[in-house]
């Protein structure tokens, strides 16, 4: 099955793999090759990917995205999202304090530009430290 | 005739500004390159996004649907003017705001009320001075590659005024990049919405709509909405660019021209020193030989 990760930067991720795990608005669901044509929309989340159909868990791969569409048919998934960060991109410690940051500033606002700017970044980073948490938690 | 010292600091100057002139259109062509770049990254994701809403659109679900209501008198309408921050890009800055301009009186001739948000310092200097428009926004120094959180406030605030039924449309001036030596000032509707119409994968024509197809066309609507405005800045921060390159590189081709006049200046002032030198010498040999 080919996975599409499409964001306005550019194409991230274009191959061949076994499993996708996305989260939905529905809760998360797993694609395989062969599954029902959908549309669905994707949450800010974690996407996992699984290359080959024997890999463990240790070897998932994981992209933070933020909210999106998510279009399958038989032979391919396609993944539009407005943001898309490689697990390998991500560093624990800097998510970890870059989410502070956020936090703070949420509880800092003035006023409503800045809460809304605010919340986004929260929710940005909480994706992206539960995804380096995620990637931890395997790897061990 | 200036003196030689005179003319000598003259070129010292305009060797200097030809040194900035000529970095400057360096850096611009890089950026450019840049820009072009980004700008064709974001095809497959507008490819895609107008795949998704033809398939949409011809299961009738558009219809009703508020961000796509055609309708039938425009009685006010938000513009979204892309300029430069700093100039410097020849006519760049006249042409897009002339348009700007043009589209202000067509305004005023009809009756429409008109609003602005406008991108870039030189935007805002124009806009904040005409009395028939009220600019709403002015975003200014956005950064080469747009993050999706600038881009969503720009649509955000232009879909709250359309949904509210404050602005009847929504258009965006921008300067597309057609080639390399041809920048055009241009005008596009995106609010209410539209897509182009293409080919669907029979696939999707079976798929299941998962929360709702209603739901699902809101966030395709509103991702395709997003990624015009992100080619409109996109292309218009290449035109800038090529625009700028292009002026500094006469800029450049001016100071040499200048600096070629001056050496012969001088020099000709030298020579003539010399000459006038020798014949007072010769004049003085001449007196004391008598």
């Amino acid at each position: 099955m080919k996975f599409q990760l499409i964001t306005l930067l550019g194409v991230k991720v274009d191959q061949d793999v076994y499993e996708v795990i996305l989260p939905t608005a529905d809760g998360e669901i797993a694609v395989f090759p062969g599954h029902e044509p959908l549309v669905s929309l994707a949450v800010p989340g974690a996407i996992a990917v699984r290359h080959n159909k024997g890999d463990a868990d240790d070897k998932l791969e994981y992209f933070a995205i933020s909210g999106g569409v998510i279009e399958v048919s038989q032979e391919i998934l396609k993944v539009l999202v407005d943001e898309a960060d490689s697990g390998e991109d991500i560093v624990e410690a800097e998510s970890k304090a870059a989410l502070e940051r956020a936090l703070k500033a949420r509880d800092n606002a003035t006023n409503q530009v800045e809460l809304e700017k605010a919340h986004q970044l929260v929710d940005r980073h909480a994706v992206r430290l539960k995804v380096a948490d995620l990637r931890r938690r395997h790897r061990r | 005739m200036a003196s030689t010292q005179q003319l000598k600091g003259r070129i010292r100057s305009v060797k200097s500004t030809k040194q900035i002139t000529k970095a400057m259109q360096l850096v611009a062509a890089s950026k450019m390159r840049r820009a072009q770049e980004a700008e064709k990254a974001s095809a497959p994701y507008t490819r895609a996004a107008n795949e998704l809403l033809t398939h949409l659109a011809s299961q009738g679900v558009t219809k009703g649907h508020p961000l796509f209501e055609i309708r039938d008198q425009i009685r006010s309408r938000l513009l979204i003017v892309v300029a430069t921050d700093k100039g410097l890009a020849g006519a760049y800055d006249s042409n897009i705001l002339k348009l700007y301009a043009k589209q202000l009186i067509a305004d005023d001739q009809a009756g429409v009320k008109n609003e602005t948000i406008t991108i870039g310092r030189r935007a805002n200097r124009f806009a904040s001075r005409i009395k028939g428009t009220k600019v709403i926004a002015a975003y200014q120094d956005l950064p080469d590659d747009p993050a999706g959180s600038q881009l969503r406030a720009i649509v955000d605030m232009a879909r709250e005024k359309f949904e509210a039924g404050e602005v009847d449309a929504v258009d965006i001036l921008y300067t597309e990049f057609i080639t390399s030596v041809n920048q055009m000032p241009m005008m596009q509707r995106v609010m209410p919405a539209g897509y182009e119409i293409t080919e669907v994968t029979d696939e999707i024509k079976e798929a299941l709509f998962e929360p709702s197809a209603e739901e699902v066309l809101e966030a395709v609507t509103y991702r395709l909405i997003e990624a015009q405005v992100y080619h409109a800045l996109l292309t218009a921060r290449a035109s800038e660019y090529m625009m700028r390159m292009m002026a500094m590189k006469n800029a450049t081709d001016n100071a040499n021209d200048l600096i070629d006049d001056l050496t012969l200046a001088m020099n000709k002032a030298r020579q003539g020193a010399i000459t006038q030198e020798l014949a007072e010498i010769s004049g003085g040999v001449e007196a004391l030989n008598e």
